[in-house]
């Protein structure tokens, strides 16, 4: 697998076939080629800088400058190039350039967000801790009218798992303080 | 020992505040310039039949620019000189067109001065100095009478026979010294 420094010296090294040779990607502004490239949902292309400065001169009509539609910062999606995400010309960072919005995979089975903070130690001691809280709960009819526990490997066993895992933790955090107080 | 600890990062402070604003009005003379620049060997590569401009000397805020009267128009065969000036904060705000060519048009007035929206509030940092000269010389044949700077001429449209004849009188008066 090819490092991130790797493949950005291949970027640099091949040559750009039709970069301007076509007016596609050119700033609707500026007319040269966008660098740091937003487009307003109306799907205009600029430089973000461009498009910037733009509604930073008119700031009681926002439009967009090809279309006259309604048009904001807060609208525009960057464009992220190959290579290009981390941007390196620190004159263009006056106003930063809005971030793209990035939803999460769905995630399953596993709880990435559960955890005290360390994670190693935690998760070592929740493997030893599932065994006597399946013991406690079984001494104190927890699983009373429950139906049959799922079998191993599906998610809902997993689930299962994981929340006798809490559970054990609620109950060894009453018993510690029970010791204390 | 302290102070200047304390010092250094207000100084780096001020200083790189400073330096965005005054390179601000540089950058910004440095972006118009550069478009300017594009639009001249876009100009020159491809120019338009009847429109032409051209830098003044070696100011690249100053140019030069013709029409050609639309065919089919009372204003046909009539080549009309325009000045363009660029503020440096061009292109996000319009250049001042004005006919240096007098010009009897309901929208010209009698200075030159050009009553067009786009040169004004429907400027748009996308219209360049050729979808500008296009525009005034669609203008030419398609008066706005609505709302004139020239009213006699705006009068006088109608009757298209009568105004092609004060057009081209004046023409020959003012261009041609006749
Ligand atoms: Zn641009
Ligand atoms: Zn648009």
């Amino acid at each position: 697998m090819a490092t991130a420094a790797d493949s950005q010296d291949g970027e640099e090294a091949t040559p750009s076939p039709n970069s301007s040779e076509n007016g596609t990607f050119e700033c609707n502004i500026c007319l040269d080629t966008a660098r740091d490239a937003v487009v307003s949902m109306c799907g205009h292309l600029f430089c973000w800088p461009c498009l910037h400065q733009w509604l930073e001169t008119r700031p009681t009509r926002q439009v967009c400058p090809v279309c006259k539609a309604g048009i904001s910062k807060e609208k525009v999606v960057p464009l992220y190039g190959r290579g290009s995400t981390n941007q390196q010309d620190p004159r263009d960072k006056v106003p930063p350039r809005p971030a793209g919005q990035r939803s999460e995979p769905e995630n399953n089975t596993n709880f990435p967000g559960f955890g005290f903070g360390g994670d190693g130690g935690l998760h070592f001691s929740f493997g030893i801790g599932a065994f006597p809280f399946t013991f406690f709960a079984s001494t104190l009819n927890l699983n009373d009218g429950r139906p049959q526990p799922p079998s191993a490997g599906t998610p809902q066993y997993a689930e299962e798992q994981f929340l006798s895992k809490v559970f054990l933790w609620v109950a060894v955090l009453f018993i510690f303080w029970l010791l204390i107080a | 020992m302290m102070a200047s600890q304390n010092m250094d990062p207000a100084v780096a402070e001020i200083s790189s505040k400073g330096i965005p604003n005054l390179n601000n009005g540089t950058k910004e003379t440095h972006s118009a310039t550069k478009r300017l620049q594009k639009e001249l060997s876009t100009l020159m590569m491809c120019g338009d039949k009847g429109i032409s401009a051209f830098p003044e000397g070696d100011n690249l805020f100053r140019w030069k620019a013709t029409i050609q009267g639309p065919s089919g128009t009372v204003y046909e065969g009539l080549l009309y000189k325009l000045v363009m000036e660029f503020p440096s904060s061009y292109p996000y705000t319009a250049p001042t067109v004005k006919f240096e060519t007098p010009c009897y048009h309901p929208n010209v007035d009698q200075h030159g001065n050009i009553c067009l929206d786009i040169l004004k509030e429907k400027w748009s940092a996308m219209y360049d100095v050729k979808t500008l000269l296009l525009s005034l010389q669609s203008l030419l044949g398609d008066p706005n009478i609505e709302s004139p700077l020239n009213i006699h001429a705006a009068e006088l449209w109608d009757s298209q026979v009568l105004y092609k004849k004060i057009v081209r009188e004046k023409y020959n008066k003012d261009v041609l010294g006749k």
